[in-house]
């Protein structure tokens, strides 16, 4: 508590991280509110804009936007959580187990994670979706997402290791005599473990990213509504060419505010937690297109 | 010898095994789909007219026999082999007799062109004014300049495509919604052209750069505050190193390396498109045509432009292993 | 209360991308506009430079075939009119249909000088024949014993088996089999690898230049124009250019017709439609006005259900239990816009075909009656288009009220909405609501299905959507699932669906413009009948079988197209149709094919239904010489 009162007191970008955050964070709540169910459609008159009844108007499919967009941060904050949680729980088992064992499990294990990043992911996701749509819940995007994202993190965290075995503290620490399991706990994890923190948050961002990449394309189940999904009927119903900012404009300000949220407060988390990892600030790799 | 032994013949293996292994996937995963390429030939035919039923069974399996898809997988998947070790990724089945090879070839120069100069420029970009906002790390346009750039980059690349085609295709209309070039111009050393070619591909390059510029930004950033605050830099101002020297010589120079790692596996991936920017964009690079070829069940030509990205990613990580440990005495091979 | 900024900002977006002049086309330099036409290429051309449009499925043809290629005969798709194109008159057989015999029309030239003769068409039957993956291939292997000339401007086809309508190959609807060149093909190894560019043309135009990338191809008239045969039939050339580029997604078009950088273009959403005539003071379509969209192409849309589950819905009660439960006014207005004919039987209801099956059923479907609960009920309805025409003028739009006048608008009647009627056929057949009105099926579980549809064809995905919400709001939890094209086709095929929100084939009337049906019923005669899980050789993609059905199709391929009682078997088709409720016909096809009168005008419209406005198809090219420039 003491240390959320410093970073508020004293970080602006974690103040500003926090309250975004706690303000989109209010959407499972208030999902839990809402008079209509998330994929029901023609629940209110079409195509009327902002107004006291309707804050964010009502779209070609019946729906208030508003709510509409409640649920859709929502499914995208479980979506982008759950892959990025299951992802770096891969990478940090593995890569742990590769930079510290190393030897031939390390050769194997860093095969493995070789092979899974030559492939093109963006395509290999976009056929998987392809295959596996209509059988997609925003549990089994979240698994695809997942499956698909844990190798760079394990790369990363592997060098990571083999970086702390190399630096003179590890070998000062090893002389003076400590096991290697206490170097391990003691003065390896606390590199780590804000390391880790950070990038699960970069793995959120990067799932999150994705969700949108593929609803945009159509290659999720349309009716569960996500910002994605809301971008994909907002572009099917041309709100751009027609001028309906409401429609598509809130999906997208949404997305740009959580990601930046998220992101200062990670950036600003892991300098609190360890000021020395400055060095290893969070790592948005971002995806090409 | 030792070196040879120890590292770069296991190093070389690895290589050749994650190729194979990328190769056989890339075999593997076109036939997941839920299209049949024959099939789906058969259907595509029947919405030009029907066909009299008898005459579609018979046409089906001359497509089986002419695609190549006759025989067990394990047949196909050897026969693959041999024709891929003859440099032949065999025909299309979405545009059935091209050449898959033709078909990637006439993407190419778009993507490649579009890929290799919006990376290069994130990357220079990227680094030099991150090394500036390290060097300069309490001045005022630093700050402002790494909020920005921490606002910006984390945002997903379709959000930041879709705004500025709204903001700059729409809004302010200074630049074209879609194509590689204007339509109706074709390919010369011509100014028009050339200034045509610029102007199209402004948008998704400029897309791709800031989104990218952004990583190597904060990392060249990070990397210089560290080195700034480290012995040898407060060594060399107490000795009175001119400025620049220390910002060139040691500052720029200890941190590329790094940031060579990243350029090289951005530079390897380009061969796999940029598959959102190209569609948001309408952008005729390679990234349409793997969409198109994946939507359309196009086994052959999924494989080649898979095949080609798994060899030049591969190929870029090996050329960094192979490179970094000369590069930077610190790095021990293992 | 409507915000005032949400407003001021909503047409400012929309003034801005409308006003956008950047990047579009820089169209060809040194041709004055008068005498270019740009019509909309459909798609961008993925091999570029390559005319062997004898392959498979492509290269594609759409914008091309009418211009460089031609064929035996045409039948307008609007009129119904037969024209003799190549060929000099109608095709002659012998008295059991073995034999077939055309008679060419004499003094037309390839684009190179050549002239065409009997040589060509031979030549280009016994090239398919011998090339078993080229297109009419193997339908060519199925009929032609032989085909030989009888003389420079005869070729007699010798047939393997009795067929009246064997002239269908050579008889265009979108296409047909386009003849060769002998003398440029003659020298041909290998005719699959063959890229026939630049290609020698038959048609009015000669490939003037193409782009590399596949974005747009020019095409000019040949000035020996009169040598061909839309040169002999209509004897006036068409534009002097005909430019086809592919401008991108629909928006983009929109904005280019806006700027009279394009003059004709296939299709829009109803969105995009408006914001485009809300721009432009001369963009329209087929109507000046409300319904905007042309509403005679040959094709219905339909939901069909897969009757060979081993489920209820193989069970014709349940199928109309739940075409009751759909409610057509709103369908047709709420979710496509009010602009469509709707139809109660598989066949499009346009002024040709109307005549011919849906005027003459009225009266029987009037009192066509079907028993609920041991109790009578008629379900038709008459009075849907003029509901749809109370909504429309609610809307604001000028309709006819006129009922005759209504009923070629929006098509003559459709079933009525029965919530209750249906609710009454459930519970006989076993179903149950639940304590929260929701159905169970009669083994008790929740009564839940998935519609898939692909979301690129605008109506059938938006149908499918309306019928989803119309049946969960009856009860019945009904999801649509979006497929991409050719995942849509590949389920429907192997019959991996319950319901399918569709269109031609054999499942809703893919129609030609004639009385015949059998093209398409026999794709329905249980010989091809194949289970769910296989795919099916024929289109029978609802896995239909009928004894009954079977009677009318041996006898309908028995004897001639022209003879009296084709018409006769194609209406007893339509009622054992509608009988069975094998699917659920919705509507007609309608295409919102756009045109520019900025630069030219007289194309087909409403007001003057000369021809087929569907410029992608083969037989666009008798339309083409109709257009006058406005001398802009």
């Amino acid at each position: 508590m003491e240390v959320l009162r410093d970073l508020l007191r004293y970080d602006r970008r974690f103040l500003i991280g926090f309250i975004i955050t706690v303000l989109v964070l209010l959407v499972f709540p208030l999902s839990l509110l809402s008079p209509y169910e998330p994929t029901a459609r023609r629940v209110v008159p079409t195509n009327l804009p902002p107004s006291w009844e309707y804050p964010l108007g009502t779209n070609a499919l019946g729906q208030d936007i508003a709510w509409n967009l409640i649920f859709a941060v929502r499914n995208t904050l479980i979506i982008g959580l759950l892959s990025a949680l299951l992802s770096r729980m891969i990478a940090t088992f593995n890569g742990l187990i590769s930079g510290y064992i190393g030897g031939v499990t390390d050769r194997v294990l860093s095969t493995i994670t070789d092979s899974l990043i030559v492939l093109p992911r963006l395509p290999i996701l976009v056929f998987l979706s392809f295959v596996m749509r209509g059988q997609l819940s925003i549990w089994g995007i979240a698994l695809i997402l997942a499956f698909l994202d844990w190798a760079w993190p394990s790369k990363r965290y592997r060098s990571q290791v083999l970086s702390l075995r190399e630096r003179e503290f590890t070998e000062t620490a090893l002389f003076s005599g400590m096991s290697t399991f206490s170097v391990v706990t003691r003065e390896h994890l606390p590199f780590l473990v804000p390391y880790i923190m950070a990038d699960v948050i970069s793995g959120f961002i990067w799932a999150m990213g994705m969700e949108i990449t593929l609803s945009v394309l159509g290659l999720t189940s349309l009716s569960i509504p996500t910002i994605g999904t809301m971008i994909y009927w907002a572009n099917y119903y041309q709100a751009i060419l027609r001028g309906i900012w409401w429609w598509i404009g809130p999906p997208v300000v949404v997305a740009i505010a959580t990601v930046i949220a998220f992101y200062l407060l990670s950036v600003s988390l892991s300098e609190f937690l360890d000021p020395r990892t400055r060095l290893q600030r969070i790592k948005v790799r971002p995806e090409m297109g | 010898m030792h070196l040879l032994k120890r590292y770069i013949i296991p190093r070389l293996i690895q290589w050749l095994v994650v190729i194979f292994v990328g190769v056989t996937v890339a075999f593997i995963v076109p036939r997941l789909s839920p299209l049949d390429p024959v099939q789906n030939t058969l259907n595509r035919m029947a919405v030009y007219g029907l066909m009299y039923p008898e005459a579609v069974e018979s046409l089906r399996a001359t497509l089986e026999e002419l695609y190549g898809l006759k025989g067990t997988v394990f047949e196909q998947y050897i026969a693959f082999w041999k024709r891929l070790l003859t440099g032949d990724f065999g025909p299309s089945l979405s545009v059935f007799p091209t050449p898959v090879i033709q078909l990637i070839l006439q993407a190419l120069p778009w993507t490649i062109g579009l890929l290799v100069t919006s990376t290069i420029t994130a990357w220079i970009l990227g680094i030099v004014i991150g090394t500036l906002a390290g060097v300069y790390s309490e001045s005022r346009f630093s700050k402002v300049l790494e909020t920005l750039v921490m606002c910006i980059s984390p945002i997903p690349y379709y959000i930041m495509a879709l705004t500025l085609v709204l903001l700059f295709a729409y809004l302010i209309p200074i630049f074209p919604l879609a194509g590689g070039a204007a339509i109706g111009l074709r390919p010369s050393f011509s100014w028009t052209f050339i200034s045509s070619v610029l102007k199209h591909g402004f948008l998704p390059a400029f897309s791709l750069v800031i989104i990218s510029m952004g990583w190597y930004f904060l990392s060249q950033k990070a990397l210089t505050s560290t080195l700034v605050a480290s012995d040898f830099v407060t060594y060399a101002r107490i000795a009175a190193v001119p400025r620049r020297t220390i910002l060139y010589r040691y500052l720029i120079r200890n941190s590329l390396l790094p940031q060579a790692t990243d350029l090289a596996l951005g530079l390897g991936s380009v061969f796999g498109g940029a598959l959102i920017t190209e569609v948001v964009f309408s952008y005729p690079g390679i990234g349409q045509v793997l969409n198109t070829a994946i939507f359309q069940g196009d086994f052959n030509l999924m494989m080649g432009i898979i095949i080609l990205s798994v060899v030049g990613i591969a190929t870029g990580a090996l050329i960094i292993d192979l490179l970094y440990p000369l590069l930077d005495p610190r790095v021990r091979y293992h | 209360m409507k915000s005032k900024i949400s407003r001021v900002l909503g047409v400012v977006l929309l003034l801005l991308s409308m006003t956008s002049t950047a990047g579009l086309a820089q169209l060809p330099v040194d041709i004055p506009r008068s005498e270019l036409l740009i019509v909309d290429q459909v798609f961008r051309y993925s091999v570029a430079e390559n005319f062997n449009v004898w392959l498979p499925v492509g290269p594609p043809t759409p914008t091309r075939q009418s211009l460089i290629t031609d064929t035996l005969w045409y039948i307008d798709q609007q009129t119904g009119e037969w024209i003799n194109a190549l060929a000099k008159s109608e095709p002659i057989y012998n008295d059991d249909y073995t034999r077939m015999v055309v008679e060419l029309r004499e003094g037309i030239y390839w684009s190179d000088g050549e002239p065409f003769t009997a040589d060509d068409v031979v030549f280009t039957v016994q090239t398919l024949l011998a090339n078993s993956g080229m297109r009419w291939s193997a339908q060519l292997n199925l009929f032609v014993s032989e085909v030989y000339k009888e003389d420079d401007y005869t070729v007699v086809f010798e047939l393997k088996q009795p067929n009246s309508r064997f002239h269908t190959f050579f008889t265009a609807r979108y296409d047909a089999v386009y003849i060769m060149p002998e003398h440029v093909w003659s020298n041909v190894a290998n005719p699959m690898q063959f890229r026939f560019w630049p290609p020698v043309s038959l048609g009015q135009y000669v490939v003037r230049d193409a782009d590399p990338a596949g974005y747009w191809e020019l095409f000019e008239l040949r000035e020996d124009w009169e040598r061909t045969s839309v040169g002999q039939v209509v004897g006036k050339p068409g534009p002097k250019y005909v430019l086809t580029i592919f401008y991108g997604p629909n928006e983009r078009k929109v904005i280019a017709m806006a700027q009279h950088e394009l003059d004709l273009l296939i299709d829009l959403d109803i969105e995009a439609f408006q914001a485009l005539i809300n721009r432009s003071e001369t963009a329209r379509s087929w109507y000046p006005d409300f319904p905007f969209a042309w509403p005679d192409e040959l094709d219905v849309r339909f939901i069909g259900f897969n009757l060979d589950r081993g489920d209820f819905y193989a069970d014709r009660d349940v199928r109309w239990a739940l075409a009751l439960a759909l409610d057509m006014v709103e369908l047709q207005t709420e979710y496509i816009g009010g602009v469509a004919r709707v139809t109660p039987i598989p066949e499009p209801g346009t002024p040709l075909l109307s005549q011919y099956y849906h005027r003459p059923l009225e009266s029987w479907l009037k009192e066509f009656t079907i028993m609920v609960d041991g109790e009578p009920f008629k379900p038709y309805d008459e009075t849907v288009p003029q509901r749809i025409a109370q909504w429309a003028r609610a809307q604001g739009y000028t309709v006819p009220d006129d009922l005759e006048a209504l009923k070629a608008m929006f098509g003559i009647g459709w079933w009525k909405h029965a919530p209750d009627v249906a609710e009454k056929i459930l519970l006989s057949k076993g179903f149950r609501r639940n304590a929260q009105g929701r159905w169970l099926t009669p083994d008790g579980q929740p009564w839940r299905f998935n519609i898939i549809a692909p979301p690129d064809e605008v109506d059938t995905f938006r149908l499918a959507l309306g019928a989803a919400d119309q049946w969960t709001a009856f009860g019945i939890e009904v999801d649509v699932e979006a497929l991409e094209r050719d995942p849509f086709y590949a389920r429907n095929n192997l019959g991996d669906f319950v319901a399918t929100s569709a269109w031609g084939a054999a499942g809703g009337g893919l129609a030609n413009a004639v009385v015949d049906k059998w093209q398409f019923m026999q794709h329905l005669h249980s010989d091809y009948y194949r289970p769910t899980g296989t795919p099916s050789a024929a289109e029978n993609n609802l896995r239909i079988r009928s004894d009954e059905l079977d009677r009318l199709i041996e006898e309908l391929g028995a004897i001639s197209p022209d003879d009296p009682r084709a018409l006769e078997l194609g209406q007893e088709f339509m009622k054992l149709w509608v009988e069975n409720m094998w699917s659920i016909p919705l509507v007609s096809f309608k295409k919102f094919i756009t045109f520019d009168e900025y630069y030219w005008t007289n194309f087909p419209t409403s007001e003057n239904p000369y021809g087929q406005p569907l410029y992608w198809f083969i037989g666009s090219k008798f339309v083409l010489p109709h257009l006058q420039p406005t001398g802009r």
